[in-house]
């Protein structure tokens, strides 16, 4: 029998290509539960246009409980405590103006949701912060998100690095570690250096829609979903500004509402690295509002949901 | 000649399939108003199926043939040489024109880079503050279509979004940031707009 030892090599081909297609998966399922799983510290550097900044981070994982300390090595030391996805203080100007951040879940890590917008696919094998990482690419399915590219420790499945990328391919941040080890960090790791003003975390539905008329958008693009929605007083302006916060399971952005009262204000556009912002001018029965959409999205999806925000909580509940 | 032959060579003509005779036949028999009418009917119905705009009653043939009886002897074209140097002006200036348009475009583009590497560090609120000259800045890596067009809006009025952006960029951060994200990467980007 001349054939039979050419059967396991006909076999493997055969599975070859679906193991392949599986693998990038097996990933995507890694990652999702790498930050529960994992004790880890390191060094990190993030790069946008115009800007280049170096932090630290410790991450303790202790009886399914996730610790978090970040510090900023250059420029102002800004430090964050974080607990289970939680923000519990903050040092220096992160410290959030609004008084208030409304508690929301940590997202949950939906890898068919993520199927489902992207084309996850695995690159290849390569080297990061001296650890061998696996490559694998999450291209959009449509043009509302940019695509990603997340090189993972193949040892705890960690994003080590992460390029987000434009449709014409172009790097619009980096994100990349450049020294990781996995020895759990000690309590004074994990204690603030300096005064840590605790964030108050207010309840997300309290404020809602007594006074001010809920917001919501015509149209979205697939996969994204409203995660929060706050209305606070500018303590500058004492004007009351709408925000709602937008997610897809990997990009976020939100929408500021606020009335325009007289001013005549024209519409804008920037983008600052990936972030895109965009501002419209919304006539509405209650007078001349300025919609601001701020996320990491394609300029024309931003200008689109602006364009798209309507007064009334949803069309199907607006309706007696 | 039969009136259904002579309708199946304008059909043929119509369609741009009339071999050498058939169009012959067409011609000749195109001084009869019973044939243009056929043949503007069949325009109207082809106008119909292609969705084609089509202006009805235009009768172009007959008032050329109209006009051309009328007239006497065709008049001489008086061609001096003004006319050539004047057609020879207009197409330099239009050279011109496109030259200078793209120098400007190109020149904007420079003292938008320029400007940028003057001003490498600085904050999001101080260059908002600051006007429009290092808005280029920000549209530096943005699209083409968007950035000019971001840098000419922003120039022409100051006020409202200088205060407003930069805030609501920084809300975005920190909301990012601070609600329930896993990776730190938000958290990286709420620190880079606080930067310098």
């Amino acid at each position: 029998m001349r054939v039979l030892p050419l059967l396991p090599l006909l076999l493997s081909g055969w599975f070859v290509v679906p193991a392949h297609a599986d693998e990038a998966q097996d990933w995507l399922k890694r990652l999702g539960q790498a930050e529960q799983q994992h004790s880890y510290q390191g060094t990190f550097v993030y790069e946008r246009n115009g800007s280049f900044s170096t932090h630290s981070i410790w991450h303790l994982v202790q009886d399914g409980k996730v610790r978090e300390r970040l510090m900023q090595l250059d420029g102002p030391a800004q430090e964050v405590i974080r607990a289970d996805g939680r923000t519990e203080c903050v040092t220096g100007k992160l410290a959030p103006r609004l008084g208030d951040v409304s508690a929301v879940a940590a997202r949950q890590f939906d890898v068919q949701k993520l199927n489902d917008l992207y084309t996850v696919a695995m690159e290849g094998n390569s080297r990061v912060a001296g650890r061998p990482v696996a490559v694998i690419s999450l291209a959009p399915r449509d043009q509302h998100r940019y695509g990603f590219e997340l090189y993972l420790d193949r040892e705890t499945g960690l994003p080590i690095k992460s390029l987000l990328l434009n449709d014409k391919g172009q790097l619009l941040e980096r994100y990349q570690f450049t020294t990781l080890t996995t020895t759990p960090p000690d309590d004074s790791q994990l204690s603030p250096a300096a005064k840590c003003q605790p964030v108050a975390q207010a309840d997300a539905g309290a404020k809602l829609g007594s006074t001010t008329q809920a917001w919501h958008s015509d149209w979205l693009p697939s996969g994204f979903e409203q995660v929060s929605s706050t209305v606070h007083r500018d303590p500058r302006t004492r004007i009351e500004v709408t925000s709602l916060l937008y997610d897809d399971g990997l990009t976020r952005f939100s929408v500021f509402i606020e009335p325009l009262q007289g001013a005549a204000v024209p519409d804008a556009r920037v983008q600052l690295g990936p972030t895109a912002a965009v501002t419209r001018h919304l006539s509405t029965p209650q007078g001349d509002m300025m919609a601001t959409v701020v996320g990491e999205i394609p300029m024309g999806t931003a200008e689109r949901i602006a364009l798209s925000m309507r007064v009334g909580k949803d069309d199907a509940q607006a309706k007696p | 000649m039969s009136r259904e032959a002579l309708q199946e060579s304008l059909s043929a003509v119509m369609d741009n399939e009339a071999d050498e005779l058939e169009l012959r036949r067409v011609l000749n028999a195109f001084d009869d108003t019973q044939t243009r009418d056929t043949w503007s009917r069949y325009q109207v119905a082809r106008a119909v199926m292609h969705k084609d705009l089509l202006i009805p009653r235009l009768d172009i043939a007959s008032a050329v043939s109209a006009a051309l009886a009328e007239e006497q002897t065709p008049a001489k074209v008086v061609r001096g040489p003004w006319r050539s140097i004047g057609r020879l002006a207009v197409a330099a200036s239009v050279t011109v024109a496109v030259l200078a348009g793209v120098r400007l475009y190109n020149q904007d583009d420079i003292v938008g880079n320029q400007l940028a590497q003057q001003n490498p560090a600085q904050s999001l609120s101080a260059p908002m503050a600051k006007g429009p000259a290092v808005l280029a800045n920000y549209s530096e890596n943005a699209d083409q279509a968007t950035g000019p067009m971001a840098n000419g809006v922003l120039q022409g009025q100051p006020g409202w979004q200088d205060q407003r952006l930069p805030g609501y960029l920084r809300q975005h951060a920190e909301q990012a940031a601070l609600k329930g994200a896993e990776s730190p990467l938000p958290y990286a980007r709420a620190a880079s707009l606080e930067n310098r």
